[in-house]
Parts: structure tokens; sequence; C-alpha cells
């Protein structure tokens, strides 16, 4: 009995207490980040200031001028949002042959593009730094999706296997039966089905673009340099700029954190290619 | 059945992909690893350019592996990745136990330790060496100075004072150092995740047998051996999926070591073969396919590990 009182106590007051101190704890440097961003750069390195000061846009206006922040922004953009249609393109098919139609080859196959993930990135560095400017890729848009969509089609294929697989093969064959053709069965039935876990596909692929962040300051200098690139070149050892710093990293993970939020369940699975349930 | 191989074909052009994407660069690596490549050489001209010409059999692999910082990366690579996985395993264990019971406020907890997870490695890298780790400028140094502060006032209290004048003034360690530039780069990437453990092993606690846990309970179980012989074979498998997926990641880390310290002390292979590829592509390479092998050998004893768990 004595356990089971000692722990209700626990769990009526020091869990929570507990709990609140441990999730605060974590967020902090998040927290420190943007309040740093609305100091002016001469307060964010006064201790007198550290949490009482005269709040500032300041950073936030400069930041074009400073940074040139919305080339980088739209360049971000850009590569992620095709990047993330690309993929979808080249996944759904795929993903849709291997849980409606599998051959014995299947399991193997999908445990293959998962080990293409763990080739490490930087042992084809020079190739790929060669091969991209012979063939006058480097630097571009149009390279940077590819990239950004070739490390993400593993993880793709593998998340929307696990949603499709959920789906009655019933409801597939079927559609068959009625003679549909593969097309139609994909349009008309397996996206309205599987909707909800495509898109949480698509948010998880949009934020590993996003954060890439290899190849996008590996394989571009300034056309389709990414948000990546922009912070990893300002990273001021002296730090006399933590204000403005602050303000463009805010504006660089802020729409991503809350974007995180909204499919943090669906992380889950995405990550663990269905096998934590 | 012929309407079957039309579906099937569907998955050609991500394997094809796939494929191309994977054998391409790394059979250009595999040649220039086994000729001498150098981006610039006023002596020797002739190497600025592959050609089999200049074929150097296992050469450019027994310089790296004579090469003073190559046994050092390799160690430096197991040491960060290791206690990276170490670090989160075991606070992602405590926390998801900590919050999976119902609290005010839980759903906001959540969504404090999940955002880190979001945070784009340059920004973390940037953020954790300036803001918090540097040394005068950022809070540690500001902690610091404020406790030498606070120590200065009570040596001259009237009584107690001799007892404060025997502590030593502080010193703030400097992360961007040689012996501790690992220490930075463990921590920073430790914080971005531990929400991906937590997140992951609580959806698995979820699912425990509750009924199993109430039978324990009425038996006296003690709130440790609940956890040691309950819930933790339960965590089992997440924790070999957490363990698998961030030793992929963690493997190939580069922007965090470059921004911390350009990799002073601190370099792991993906690092080592950064700096090869300013001049010396043909070492480059070499480090590349040894790269290639550690991750091979990492990956063949992970997959043996999860493999099963994936295709249930």
């Amino acid at each position: 009995m004595a356990h089971v009182v000692k722990s209700s106590k626990f769990g009526a007051f020091g869990r929570p207490v507990l709990a609140w101190v441990v999730g605060l704890l974590f967020f902090f440097p998040i927290f420190w980040m943007v309040l740093t961003s609305f100091k002016t750069d001469a307060d964010a390195v006064k201790p007198e200031y550290l949490l009482f000061f005269k709040p500032t846009l300041e950073n936030y206006l400069n930041m074009t001028q400073n940074y040139d922040y919305w080339r980088f922004a739209s360049n971000s953009v850009i590569t992620s949002v095709f990047a993330t249609i690309f993929t979808l393109f080249v996944g759904i098919p795929a993903a849709y042959a291997m849980a409606f139609n599998p051959s014995r080859a299947t399991k193997d196959i999908l445990i293959w593009m998962l080990s293409t993930k763990m080739l490490p990135a930087a042992a084809v560095l020079y190739p790929m730094t060669f091969l991209t400017k012979s063939m006058g890729l480097y630097d571009t848009h149009f390279l940077i999706i590819i990239v950004l969509s070739l490390i993400n089609l593993p993880i793709v294929v593998w998340m929307l296997f696990t949603y499709f697989k959920e789906i009655p093969k019933d409801i597939i064959e079927a559609s068959q039966m009625d003679g549909a053709n593969t097309w139609g069965e994909i349009k008309e039935i397996l996206i309205p089905l599987a909707w909800g876990g495509i898109v949480s596909t698509a948010l998880l692929c949009f934020i590993f673009c996003w954060n890439e962040a290899y190849w996008t300051v590996r394989l571009t200098t300034t056309d389709a340099a990414t948000l990546s690139k922009l912070i990893e070149g300002n990273r001021a050892p002296e730090g006399l700029f933590f204000g403005r710093l602050s303000a463009v990293s805010t504006a660089a993970v802020g729409p991503i954190v809350v974007l995180g939020w909204f499919c943090q369940k669906q992380l889950v699975k995405g990550l663990t290619f269905g096998a934590v349930k | 059945m012929s309407n079957r191989v039309l579906p099937r074909l569907l998955q050609t052009p991500a394997v094809l992909l796939l494929l191309v994407w994977m054998v391409v660069p790394l059979g250009m690596t595999l040649y220039f690893s086994s000729i001498r490549y150098v981006l610039n050489s006023l002596r020797r001209p002739e190497w600025t350019s592959p050609s089999l010409s200049n074929w150097r059999g296992f050469g450019n692999y027994e310089y790296v592996l004579n090469s003073k910082d190559f046994l050092f990366a390799i160690q430096n690579s197991l040491f960060i990745v290791c206690s990276i996985l170490f670090l989160t395993v075991v606070l992602g264990v405590m926390i998801a136990v900590l919050i999976n019971k119902s609290f005010p406020g839980q759903g906001i907890v959540r969504v404090l330790l999940i955002s880190p997870f979001f945070v784009m490695p340059a920004v973390n890298a940037v953020l954790w060496i300036n803001m918090i780790l540097d040394p005068v400028l950022g809070l540690q140094g500001i902690a610091v100075a404020g406790i030498n502060n606070i120590l200065e006032l009570l040596r001259n209290w009237p009584i107690l004072g001799g007892f404060f004048s025997l502590w030593p003034e502080f010193e703030p360690m400097s992360f961007r150092a040689t012996q501790t530039s690992a220490i930075a780069v463990i921590t920073m990437v430790s914080w971005q995740w531990t929400p991906f453990a937590v997140l992951i092993f609580m959806t698995s606690l979820q699912s425990e047998d509750q009924q199993q846990k109430e039978a324990a309970i009425l038996d006296g179980a003690s709130a440790w051996s609940q956890f040691r012989f309950l819930t933790l074979p339960h965590l089992a498998r997440p924790i070999a999926i957490v363990v698998m997926i961030q030793a992929i990641f963690h493997l190939s880390l580069y922007a965090e070591i470059e921004i911390v310290s350009r990799g002073n002390g601190n370099k792991n292979l993906p690092y080592l073969i950064g700096e090869f590829s300013n001049n010396n592509i043909g070492a480059a390479s070499a480090t590349g396919i040894f790269a290639v092998i550690l991750a091979n050998i990492v990956a063949i004893f992970l997959l043996r590990m999860v493999g099963k768990a994936l295709m249930d």
C-alpha cells in the first residue's frame, strides 16, 4: 500500500511540476533565440538587459538589408515545395505497387531503399560537385530539387507504404472488378482514401527538405542557396550580432516548428516506418 | 495475371532513380580513390585531371590509413554517435515515462518538448555555440560571471567570508577548444534528438498492457520493478528503432561540427572527407570508401536487429 500512496502523491503534484520543468528546459533555447531577436545587437550581449529590455523590431525590419533574407527564404520554399511534389509523384505509384501488388522482391526492395539512406553523403561529395559542375547544374534550383527528392524518396515510400497497407485490399480489388484501370484506381480510390496519410507524408517531407544542411550548402553558392546556407555562412564567431542573428534564425525555423507541432503524431509513424504503434 | 504487370512496373521509376543516385557517384568515388587526383599541383600538373594513367591502386587508401587524422576521425565519429545515442535513449525513456500519465497541460508540455526536433541543424549549432555556450557573451559566460560576483560579495562578509575566500574563481569553459568541441556537438544534437526519442517512446507506452500493470500493482510490485520488468521490455523495439534511425543520421553529422570549431579537435569522417576534398580528391575518395564501409558495418548490424520488426 505504501507504494501506491507514495506514487499517487508524486502523481498529483511532483509529476506535473517535474514534467513542466523538463518541457520548459527543452524549449528554453528556442525561447531565448526568439527573445534575443527583439533586442538590439548592443543590448543582446549586456547582462543587465538579460530579461528586461526595450523590445525592438529593428532586427526583423533590417533582415533584408543585413542578410538578404527573402532571397534565401524563397529558395528554401521553392526547392522544398517542388521536391515534395516530385517525391510524392514518384513515391505514390511505387508505394501503391508495393502495397497492393507485392512480389517476392518487395520486402528486399524496401529494405534496400532504406539502406541507401545509410550511405554517408560525404563519401560522394566530390563526384557530385564534379558531375553537377560539368553538367552545368551546380547552384541551380533544379539540382537542389532533384537531390532533396532523392534523399527523401526512401522515407516517403516507406511512409506511404505503411499508410496504403491499412486500406482494405477488397476496396481496390472491387474497383478492379468494375473495370477501373490502374491510373483510375490511384486517382479515384487510393488518393482520396489515403488523403490524410499523404498529407502528413508531404508535411514531413517538406520539413526534411527545409532543414537539409549538407547538399544545400555544398552544391550551391548564391542562386539556389537556401536558408541553411545563409545561417551557416553567418555564424559570427565573435558574436557581436546576436540580435540580428537571432532574428534571422527565428525567421528560418519559426514556420517549420509551427508546422511540426501539427504533424507530431504522424512523425512517429513516418520515422519508424510504422513499426511503432 | 497480366493486369498485374503495369501496377508492378509503377515502382520502377523510384527504384531506378535511387539506383542511379547510388551507383553513379559511388562508382566515381571508387574510381577516384584508386588514381592520383589533386585539384592544384604546380609540380605535377598531370595529376589535376582524372585519368587512368595516374593509377595508384591502393596507394590512396594507404595514405589515408597512415594520415594522423584518420584513426582519430573514426574514433571520434563513434564516440559522438554513441554518446548521443546513450544520452537520447536514457533521457528519452525517463521523460516519456514521466509525461505519459495525464496531468494539467500535458498537451502543451508535449508541444514544448517536441519543438527542438524541427530546428534546422545550422540554427541549432549557431544558437548553442554563440548564445548559450560562449564563454564571454553567451549565457554560460554571464552565469559564471554572476556566480563570481556573488562569491566576491560573500568574501566580504564579516565571519563567513574567510570560508568563501577559500573558494576559487570560476572559469568559463570554451567549447570551441580542442578538448571540448565534441562535448558541445553532443550536447546540441542530444537536445535536438531527445524529443524524437520521447515522442516515439510515448507512442509506444500508450499501447502498453494496462491490465498486466494493474495485476502487478495488486501483487505488490514496486514502481521500479514494474518499470524494469514490464515497461522496459515493452520499449525494447522502439529503442532499437530509435538507435537505428539516429545512427543513420549522426554518422553523417557535418553542419554542427563545422560551425562549432571548424573541426578543430573534433573531426569525424565526413568532416575529414570535406577537408581532403579541398585538394586531394584521391584521398578524399578513399576516405569516402572507408566511410561507406563503416556505415555498412553499422547498417548490417542494425538492420539485423530491427529488420524483422519493420516487416511485421
